[in-house]
Parts: structure tokens; sequence; C-alpha cells
């Protein structure tokens, strides 16, 4: 149906897609995933040509659009497009942004125009706002609207350009689920998304995008459980666990608090625990293996298991050794004690990067 | 309904409340005609004094070497310095003896110093075009038979020496056949007795003078009527080819075509002498509402002005918003030549002051052209057309990038993405500002007087050039301006309310639309 050949896009200053090849089958859905500023958003802007690539080819249904000779509004009738910003028409209502497009480029009548478009409200719950306008509405609401206009349009594809990106957390659900409701009725569909636990889940080929093109594709399962080249793995181990490495006694916490913070949002670990994480991180590290050693040595690892629900902070040093339960700070000594915490704290003999102690602090949430 | 009388209401209050600031001001004009404080009798006597002189004349040239720490205060018309002196704003003026007797007629609590600073000599500046040498000679030659002939005195005794406004005027108006062209002739028009208007006519010393000899040599005449001091430079351009009234001096002989002298005077200080009685406030009123709106039926004066400043206004606006729209058009999607000229030339015309503009259009550019009121319209055309383009600019750059990104993806083409889906947005942006740019304009139009276009503040400057009083013309044409302004800010107001989208009603907007229950 759509097919990428060597294209190539480049902007003043950087070139985020250098070489991209690839084919979109009729019924794909699409989920493209990858670091920030690998061209994800870049090459979904090229394929409706928002963007006009530098060189290459890109060809729908046999037809070569960018070569200057094709008609592209009549190529973009056949791709909806969902942005980020959901660039609902200001002025216009609800029912109007739905309904305007399909009499202006479709030629349908007017009652044409108002059936399909109350239909498609009435599919993303929100019949009750058609003349209500775009500013009166959550950001949720704006873009499931958004999506019922790109639907009005009939269009073989739709290309969603992270959707959920600009949405409070507790609005995400509702526009996720809507975007599941149409890939059940077989429409292809490409979604640029960081969200990867919906990416995972409601596509059939994931994109892995990194160093200026495709870098790794394969089936969801492939992509997030067995990744085979370096860049992905490293992508979709870093999706759970955070890592640093600590070498002077002078090192910033701050930015991995923020991280933290992000992570635990991402993943929907309550507050309590990350607190509690936090605190033992800095207890730990500051409070006593800076005094201990001068020229500390510490991997940081923290880890979250979506299955069993547990949320660690492990540490590996060199040197001389601290027992957690030593410490004198009375509010961690009652959070080690907490039955939701479990420590262990171990020697490690013939370790082959040379750390020779390692301790591990796990929170539950509930007494299991 | 009742939203409308209330704002009726208050703008007659408004009304009211000016005329009433207005009115106090104007009292002493009436009713306290002062006596001479001064008692000043000699020249001398006038040193470290405010004086008052009419701009471009020159007659201070006379007198400046042999006062010290005087004051000149410079105006556009002789009689704007009546209402200043007796407002103490000057304590006295300068003016030639003929301006003296025309103003004494109405004033009588004027007097003259019999001391005299000197004599000009007046002649006729000639057009530096194509006709210039033959009218030139023509006019030598008339001015010399005039004089010879005993034609010239006999005209200096009727309009100056006997000077009459109630009866003066040009008793025989000579055929003209205009068999040789037409010459065109530039005059103050608002100056007794040499030019001024009466009963929808010019008429005076000038108009009598160059009418006889137009029709001795075989032209039709038309006058044009300007400020004083756009006269030489208009005739210099070669824009007319007489301009009357000039003083000979040195430095102007040697710039342009001067004829010789056709009349010489005296040139006077004028002071505020004892007050001929005081005149009753009300009949004060009455009399002057006659004299500025009935007598003559100067009402119809007002009219016209009306009528060319609205021309000049709507045209403009009209024009003005397609040019500005055009080149944006132009400029829109970045065209590097297009949007380089169009800052250049926006920035030209918006950098220099409109009077300025407007006078290098007629003088300079357009300078063999007599469609003086098409010069103004092209020239505030293409001031407002500049403004429009900055509105666009900024309406549009107000509009998310996103509306047109949104638009282009469904398959809008470019056109329909901006009329459809920017210009709707981006309007409601502008046109506040282009209310506030209607109503500039309108009040710029103001200046035209320069060029020599007969709008409404000109038409006020010769009724009160006659009528030797300020406070109905003025007051008349500040509410005229006022009212236009209303009713012109009204309209764009109506049409912003009815473009605005979110005013629509539920009715409108799913009109013929069968609702699903």
């Amino acid at each position: 149906m759509i097919e990428i050949k060597h294209l190539r896009k480049e902007f003043e200053d950087t070139t985020p897609l250098k070489d991209v090849n690839a084919v979109i089958n009729s019924g794909d859905i699409i989920a493209v995933i990858g670091p920030s500023g690998t061209g994800k958003s870049t090459l979904l802007r090229c394929i409706n040509m928002l963007e006009t690539p530098t060189s290459g080819q890109i060809i729908v249904d046999g037809q070569v659009i960018n070569d200057g000779k094709c008609d592209l509004n009549e190529v973009r009738k056949k791709m909806g497009m969902v942005f980020q910003s959901f660039n609902l028409f200001g002025h216009l209502t609800v029912i109007e942004n739905i309904m305007n497009p399909q009499i202006t480029l479709l030629g349908r009548s007017r009652q044409e125009a108002y059936d399909k478009a109350m239909d498609l409200l009435s599919k993303v719950g929100l019949s009750s706002k058609a003349l209500a306008y775009p500013d009166e509405l959550s950001g949720g609401q704006q873009q499931r609207i958004a999506i019922a206009r790109t639907l009005a349009m009939d269009p073989e594809i739709i290309l969603f350009d992270e959707p959920t990106s600009a949405l409070d957390p507790s609005m995400i659900g509702e526009v996720q689920s809507i975007i599941r409701m149409i890939a059940k009725t077989g429409r292809t569909m490409m979604i640029v998304t960081h969200e990867m636990d919906f990416a995972r889940k409601i596509s059939n080929r994931v994109w892995y995008m990194d160093e200026g093109g495709i870098y790794e594709e394969g089936t969801p399962k492939q992509i997030f459980e067995e990744p085979r080249q370096y860049n992905t793995k490293k992508f979709i181990q870093r999706l759970s666990t955070l890592s640093y490495r600590i070498e002077s006694d002078e090192f910033d916490f701050e930015p991995v608090i923020d991280e933290l913070q992000e992570y635990a949002e991402k993943l929907l670990i309550e507050n309590e625990r990350t607190s509690k994480l936090q605190l033992a991180l800095e207890e730990i590290c500051v409070n006593n293996l800076f005094e201990l050693h001068s020229n500390p040595n510490i991997f940081v690892q923290i880890d979250y298991s979506e299955k069993s629900d547990v949320l660690s902070l492990e540490l590996k040093y060199a040197g001389e050794h601290f027992d957690p339960r030593d410490s004198d700070n009375e509010l961690f000594n009652t959070i080690l004690a907490e039955p939701t915490t479990t420590l262990v704290d171990e020697e490690i003999i013939n370790s082959p990067k040379w750390y020779n102690n390692h301790t591990k602090i796990s929170f539950r949430w509930e007494d299991q | 309904m009742k939203k409308n009388t209330k704002r009726l209401s208050s703008l007659l209050l408004a009304l009211l409340m000016t005329a009433a600031v207005l009115f106090g001001a104007a009292v002493p004009v009436f009713a306290e005609q002062a006596p001479t404080k001064n008692g000043i009798t000699s020249i001398e006597e006038l040193n470290g004094k405010n004086l008052g002189v009419q701009t471009g004349v020159l007659y201070e040239d006379h007198i400046k070497d042999d006062l010290e720490d005087e004051t000149w205060y410079y105006y556009k018309m002789p009689n704007d310095m009546i209402p200043a002196l007796e407002s103490n704003k000057i304590d006295a003026y300068l003016i030639e003896e003929v301006g003296f007797y025309a103003q004494r007629f109405e004033h009588p609590e004027l007097v003259r110093l019999e001391e005299a600073v000197g004599v000009s000599d007046f002649a006729v500046i000639v057009g530096n075009n194509d006709k210039q040498e033959r009218l030139f000679s023509e006019l030598q030659q008339f001015i010399a038979d005039s004089r010879e002939n005993g034609w010239l005195e006999k005209l200096y005794d009727y309009w100056v020496i006997n000077w009459n406004p109630n009866t003066c005027k040009i008793e025989e108006r000579p055929e003209l056949t205009g068999g040789n062209g037409t010459i065109h002739v530039a005059i103050e028009g608002g100056y007794e007795p040499f030019s001024f208007e009466s009963n929808g006519e010019f008429s005076g010393y000038d108009v009598e003078f160059m009418l006889n000899f137009a029709a001795k040599y075989g032209y039709d005449c038309e006058f044009h009527a300007m400020e004083f001091d756009s006269i030489a430079p208009a005739v210099i351009a070669g824009k007319y080819d007489f301009g009357m009234n000039i003083v000979v001096d040195e430095e102007r002989a040697e710039a342009s075509v001067l004829t010789d002298p056709y009349y010489s005077c005296d040139i006077v200080f004028v002071l505020e002498g004892e007050t001929g009685g005081e005149a009753h406030f009300l009949d004060g009123i009455k009399d002057s509402f006659y004299k500025t709106f009935v007598k003559e039926d100067r009402w119809k004066l007002f009219a016209q002005g009306i009528g060319t400043t609205l021309l000049i206004t709507v045209l403009s606006v009209a024009f003005g918003t397609i040019f500005g729209f055009a080149t944006y058009m132009a400029c829109r999607h970045g065209n590097k030549l297009a949007n380089r000229a169009m800052n250049v030339f926006d920035g030209f015309i918006h950098g220099i002051p409109t009077v300025v503009f407007l006078m290098i259009l007629s003088f300079v550019i357009f300078a063999n052209s007599s469609h003086i009121t098409a010069i103004s319209i092209l020239g505030f055309t293409l001031i407002f057309g500049c403004s429009m383009f900055d509105m666009l600019k900024v309406g549009n750059n107000a509009v998310h990038r996103g509306q047109a990104e949104a638009a282009k993806a469904l398959g809008y083409s470019d056109t329909q993405s901006f009329f459809r889906i920017l210009l709707p947005q981006a309007a409601q942006h502008f046109l506040p500002i282009y209310k506030n740019d209607v109503i500039s304009l309108i009040k710029e139009t103001s200046v035209v007087g320069y060029i020599a276009v007969m709008d409404l503040t000109k038409m006020g400057d010769l009724v009160r050039s006659r009528t030797y009083q300020a406070f109905f013309s003025l007051i008349a044409v500040a509410i005229v301006y006022f009212i236009l302004e209303w009713v012109l800010v009204s309209l764009v107001t109506r049409v912003q309310i009815k473009i605005d989208p979110k005013r629509r009603s539920r009715e409108k907007i799913l009109e013929g639309i069968r609702e699903v229950e």
C-alpha cells in the first residue's frame, strides 16, 4: 500500500532520516518507537508530505507522491492524521470540525456529513458536545474529536503522531481506548508513541528507530522480549531499569530524582514507595558510604517488575562494607522494619567486576 | 432596544460635554471683548512681545533686525491671528494693509500702528512646465498694459480701498472661450479681499484679475484653493500654471519665475484697540450661526467637504484593504523578492509623515496631474494598504501553526485552507486594529488641504476665513468628523460581529439539517 525507498530528510542542522526503506501493507498496525530525536515524527510527516523529503521516494498505491507532479491534496484525503496537539479548528464547533472537511473535500451533503459526524461522536462518547467549541473541552475530549474528524474522511490509513503525549496522565486512557477500538476494525494505522505498553498491545509490527533509520523491526514480542540489536536492547532494558555509576562524593542526585519521578509516573508507581526508595538511596550513599569512602565507586540500579509489583534498589560497591541496619536514621530504620520491605545485604566473593558488596532493598506495596 | 437608547444617550452626553468645554472657552470672543491693555503706540515698544505673522509671507523679515527678544508665532490663515490677539496669545501681528482693512470691517476693535514696517510687492509665480515661457510673457504684458490703462488701479480701489464684504463682488464675469486651453491658478481661497469663496464661486481681486487675463488671451481658467504655504512649491513643481499673491523677495526671484508686481502695499502691525461696545451674548451666537451656515448658503460648503472627506476615506479604506490583501497573498509563502520589496515599501510609507507623503505624490510624482482627489485617494490607499498588510501578517501569525497543518493533512488545498480555516481566525485578531486604523485614517485625511483638496477641514477653514469667527465652523467640523468616525466604526463592528464564528446561533450552525433524536 505504501512503500518508502531510500528516504532521506535533512534539516538545516540535523539529518534525522538518513536512509529509510519500508513497506506498509494494508491492515498493518505499526508502532513506531525509539529515543527522542530519532526521526519518528519526521518519518510520519514525510509519509503525508507535511515535510518534503530531501531525497528518496514515497510510493502510495503505486504512485510516487514526492516527485512534485502528484496532486497531494488527493493523496492526503486517503491519509488521516492525528496530531499531538489535536489541532481542532478553533473557530468551528465540534460538529462543524467533523462535518466541514467532508462537505468541502468529499462533496458530501450537509445531512450526510451531519449523520456521519453524529455517529462518530457517539462512538467516541461525545455526542453531547456537538455544539461546543474546542477551547471548551479537555485535552482528552479534543483528541477524541480529532480522531472522529479523521475517521469521518474514511481514510485508508491513519497516522497518529504521539496522540497522547500532550495529555494529562488521567486522560491518556480514554484516548488509547478509542484507538484500540479503531484497531479492531482492521484499519491500517501507524502510531508514533512513547507509551510502550500501549505500543506493544495494539500493534502487529514494531519499528524501533535509531541512527537515522528503522534500526530494528519485528513483532511486538520480538522487539520487546527478544531484541537482537544492541541499541534496541539498551532502549528496551532502560524502559524498566534506571542505572547510575557514582564515582565522586560530589555526585549530583537531582537528575536521578527527576528521572525516578518520571519513571514512577510512567509505570504508575505510588509516590509513597518512590519516596521510600529515594530516602534509602540518599541515606546509604550520602550519609554513610560517602563517609567511608573518599573516592566512592558505587553502581546503582533501580528496577520495577510489573509482574510481581516490586520496586527495588540495588547497590554494588567496592571497599569497606556498610550494613544498612547500622544506620542511625530513625525514619530509615522504620522503613526497613516494615513488613513490605525486604533487605538483602551480602558480600560478593570473586566478583568479575571487583565489587565486593551487594545491597538490595525491595519495596512491595502490600504485604503478600 | 433599551441598550441602544442607553448608548445613544451616553453619546449625546459626551457630545454636550465636549461642546460645553469648547463653548466656555469661546465665550470671550463674543462678549468680553477686552479693551486694549498694552497701550503700545510704536514699533520699539514691541521688543520682547509675542508677535504673529502668517506662514510663508515673510513679512517678519522687514522688521526682525529692529526688534529684540520678540517671539514669532506663525499662523496658517491671516484671520486665525484675530482670535489669537483677542485671547492675548499674541500682542500684535503683522499683516499687509489690505488684509487689515478687510479684517477691520468685521472687527472694528482692531487698530494698526501708523508706522509701517515696510512695503511689499506682490507678484504672480509662473509654473515650471512647458507653458511657462509663453504664459510668463503674456502675463507680463497683461500687467504692463493694465497698469498703463489704469485698470489695475481701478481694481485695487474697488477691492482694497473701498472693500466691503457685503457688497463687493465680481460684477461681470468675463466670457472665457478656452480656445488656447485651460490655465490652472493656485490661490489661498480664504483670503479676503484677494480670493475667497462666495455663493459657491471664488471671488476677489486675484480672481477677477486672472479671469480678465484668461479672457484676453483666450484661456479657460480654473482656480485651486490650497494652504498658502503650498502655493509656491506646487507651482514651482509645475502642477499649476500660476500662483497668486507671492511676496517678492530676492531668494524667491532667483529660485522661480516671478512676474512684475501686480500690486504693492504697506506691511503694518495690528493691535487690539478700544472695543466697539459689548455684543450681546445670544445675538453674538445667532449672528455667528447665521454667518457660518446660512449666509451665502455656506452649509453647502460643509456638505461638499463632507462628501469629499467621505469619498477619500471610504475609497481609501476599500482600495487599501484590497491592496493590503493582494500584497499579503503575494508575500504569504515567503517569496523572498515580494517580501523584501514589501518590507522596504512598508517602511517607506510608514516612515514619512502623511502630509509630506501626499505632497511628494502631488508635487513630485504626479506633478502634471490635476486629479488631486484621486491622488489623495491613492496616497491613503497606499498608507492604509500597508497597515492592512501588517494586520494580516500579525493576525495570521497569531493563528496556531497546527491549524494550517491539520487542514493540509485533511486534504484542504492551500487556498481552501487560507480562506476557510486561517482567515476567519486571523480576522478576529486583526479587526480591532482595523477599526482603529479606520479612525486614524479619517482624521489623517484632514491634511489633504495641503494638496488643494477641498475636504471638510479645508471647507471649515474657508468659512472661518470669511466669518472671522472660529466657534461654529470648528465645532461643526469636529462634530461631523466624530459622526463619520462613529458611523464607519459601527459598520466595521457590525461586520466583526457578523463574521465572529462564536456568535452564531445554533440554528445557523445546523442550518438545513434534520437532527436525529
